[in-house]
């Protein structure tokens, strides 16, 4: 979907709006920026430090539930980043080798994730006005506005 | 002054709504219930209220280094620190007394990177390392990767060391103590009460506010080297006085005997605690190491940047003053089955023969080294076992001359400076260690299986070979 045809979806009550196969979530644009990608969904937390492989952006964790899958390119929908001073360094790493989320799609922003995300340029949302894991699935293609605070979801 | 002009310079992020709770460190979307381990189960927008709109208030010679006054570097660190600020809900910037950043090669941690990758990351850390730090300020290094000391251990690239020594050298010239270490506070930089800090190093930023009674936020790598080069940080969470109340309250029935309790206990509360603040009533004044464990620990399983302990922590000479006056009615029991569980649940294992023991996580203290030296003494360790204590070459050196040192390497043991294993990506099947943060960590970074244990039967398992137990 072109960045511009935003603007024409029909408004839904509860801050959404939705056309045949897509919906859009309104939202707070933390770190402003537009990217798109494959979402990559899951309601829980995730450590840049100790949990990401800093090169291949895959996540290493034993027992996340995200093990094994990387993160580059991908639309990370999950509750928060946990909190360590490594975590922009890893995703420093990780954005050079082109291995970084394309975008975060955050309930709690944690400080640290926030600051990686400044400093590599990666469009950060929060905010959301209905349920990001009601309503995007790994696999859908998510476009991230965060300078309108719009995130445009498009099922698989 | 307000800086309108820079209004349409602010592109990359906008502070629009804060809220400021618990440690101010988040941005909560949506306050609901908060359910132990998980934060918050709603995802429903509730309160508005306590949202603030607004830009930070910069000086106008911080505006004229945002604007390129004192070259394009200086600039891109004042436009990190505005830029973080602003999300963080920061309304001004403010003087930072004392810096601890990181100033890594990567390693192994960057194995498999591309040149272009590694070239561009070391240039950055250049380009860092060129600009004098602020004056007064006293900056401190975190540990590296690697070891500067020449070892016979094929992690330690010999390249990624001299890239590390000359970095050093770079860093040094330009104001920072290269300190390599994650525990500061026991090298020297051991800040006042109500000093403002930007420490990196989750369990340091804890000890300071906790237990020194210092304040940080907790910083990443780009914003502890912009503090550092500018002497300035944005005052949110708790450099603020309302964000240092305690959230989350914990009676403690269990006794803790030794510093790895202590670890159990802030690993238990820093899940329940998430990423506020717990305070603990009914324990003990904790040692040195002890704290060092309990603040290592809580900011391992959550994402904890202070604790109070009720009539010992510098700011909770009550259980009242922790909680500002506000003391919960419900809390959390850690008992003596509570810290047996939190123990077991970092004892997953297929079997007790063992290749690892290591201590000194967070690095070991001199005390650590005496006591280790102590139990070493007269013994040596199993044939294939490495026992490693990390610990900061500052304190090796006394461990040198006080013969800690030779006790432990004729026992078959090693003191490693600068870094620690995990850091290193020392590969290793069944690790013993003390360190619930070592612990938790090496699971995923080396793929290893873990036991924790107290220092003593961590010992006995490096002499035996194999894990016997608590004893």
């Amino acid at each position: 979907m072109p960045r511009r045809m935003l603007a024409y979806v029909r408004q839904l009550p509860g801050g959404g709006s939705e056309m045949a196969n897509t919906i859009d979530i309104r939202g707070h644009g933390v770190v402003k920026g537009y990217a798109e990608g494959e979402a990559l969904v899951a309601d829980t937390t995730l450590s840049f430090w100790g949990e990401v492989d800093a090169v291949t952006g895959k996540v290493i964790g034993v027992g996340h539930p995200l093990e094994g899958i990387s993160l580059g390119g991908r639309v990370l929908v999950i509750r928060s980043t946990k909190g360590s001073s490594g975590t922009p360094m890893v995703l420093n790493l990780a954005q050079l080798e082109g291995n970084a989320p394309a975008a975060f799609v955050n309930v709690e922003v944690d400080g640290l994730a926030a600051l990686g995300c400044i400093v590599n340029e990666i469009p950060m949302m929060t905010e959301l006005e209905r349920d990001p894991f009601g309503l995007i699935a790994t696999g859908d293609h998510v476009v991230v506005d965060a300078d309108e605070g719009v995130l445009r979801v498009t099922r698989k | 002054m307000f800086a309108i002009a820079a209004l349409g310079f602010r592109r990359v992020v906008r502070m629009c709504r804060v809220l400021s709770l618990e440690a101010g460190l988040i941005r909560r979307a949506w306050r609901g219930p908060i359910t132990i381990g998980s934060g918050i189960t709603s995802w429903r927008v509730s309160i508005r209220s306590a949202i603030k709109e607004g830009f930070m208030e910069l000086t106008g010679e911080q505006q004229a280094v945002l604007d390129g006054s004192r070259g394009d570097y200086l600039a891109k660190c004042m436009r990190w620190l505005v830029d973080w600020g602003e999300v963080m809900g920061a309304k001004r910037l403010i003087k930072v007394d004392n810096t601890h950043a990181l100033l890594p090669v990567p390693n192994l941690m960057a194995q498999g990177a591309s040149k272009e990758t590694m070239d561009r990351y070391m240039a950055d850390l250049v380009e860092a390392c060129s600009h004098g730090t602020h004056p007064g300020c006293t900056c401190t290094v975190h540990a590296a990767f690697v070891t500067l000391d020449e070892v016979d251990v094929p992690e330690n690239d010999p390249e990624q060391v001299q890239m590390q020594k000359d970095l050093a050298v770079l860093a040094a010239d330009a104001g920072f103590i290269p300190t390599f270490t994650c525990a500061p506070y026991l090298v020297g930089n051991v800040p006042l009460k109500d000093e403002i800090l930007a420490w990196t190093e989750s369990s340091a930023v804890v000890y300071a506010n906790s237990i020194l009674g210092a304040r940080t936020t907790r910083h990443g790598t780009e914003s502890a080297i912009a503090a550092s080069l500018l002497g300035l940080v944005p005052e949110f969470g708790v450099l603020l006085d309302e964000n240092r109340k305690g959230t989350l309250r914990i009676e403690v029935t269990a006794e803790l005997e030794d510093p790895p309790d202590w670890g159990a206990l802030g690993y238990f509360a820093g899940k329940a605690a998430g990423l506020g603040i717990p305070v603990f009533n009914g324990i003990r004044r904790p040692s040195q190491d002890e704290a060092k464990q309990l603040c290592a620990a809580l900011a391992t399983s959550g994402g904890v940047t202070m604790c109070h302990i009720a009539g010992v922590t510098p700011e909770a000479p009550t259980i009242d003053a922790a909680f500002q006056g506000d003391v919960p009615e419900e809390y959390l029991t850690f008992d003596a089955e509570t810290l047996r569980e939190t123990y077991e649940s970092l004892r997953v294992r297929t079997g007790d023969e063992i290749d690892s023991v290591i201590l000194g996580c967070p690095h070991a203290s001199i005390n650590e080294l005496s006591k280790i030296a102590a139990l070493l003494k007269g013994k040596k360790v199993a044939e294939g076992v490495r026992l490693w204590i990390d610990t900061a070459r500052g304190t090796k050196g006394n461990a040198d001359r006080m013969g800690y040192t030779e006790i432990i390497e004729s026992a078959g043991g090693r003191i490693l400076c600068d870094t620690c294993p995990t850091n290193m990506r020392i590969p290793a099947k069944r690790i013993v260690t003390h360190g619930f943060k070592q612990a938790h960590y090496a699971r995923g970074m080396v793929g290893a299986e873990v036991i924790i244990a107290k220092t003593d039967a961590c010992i006995r398992a490096a002499v035996a070979g194999r894990w016997l137990g608590d004893g």
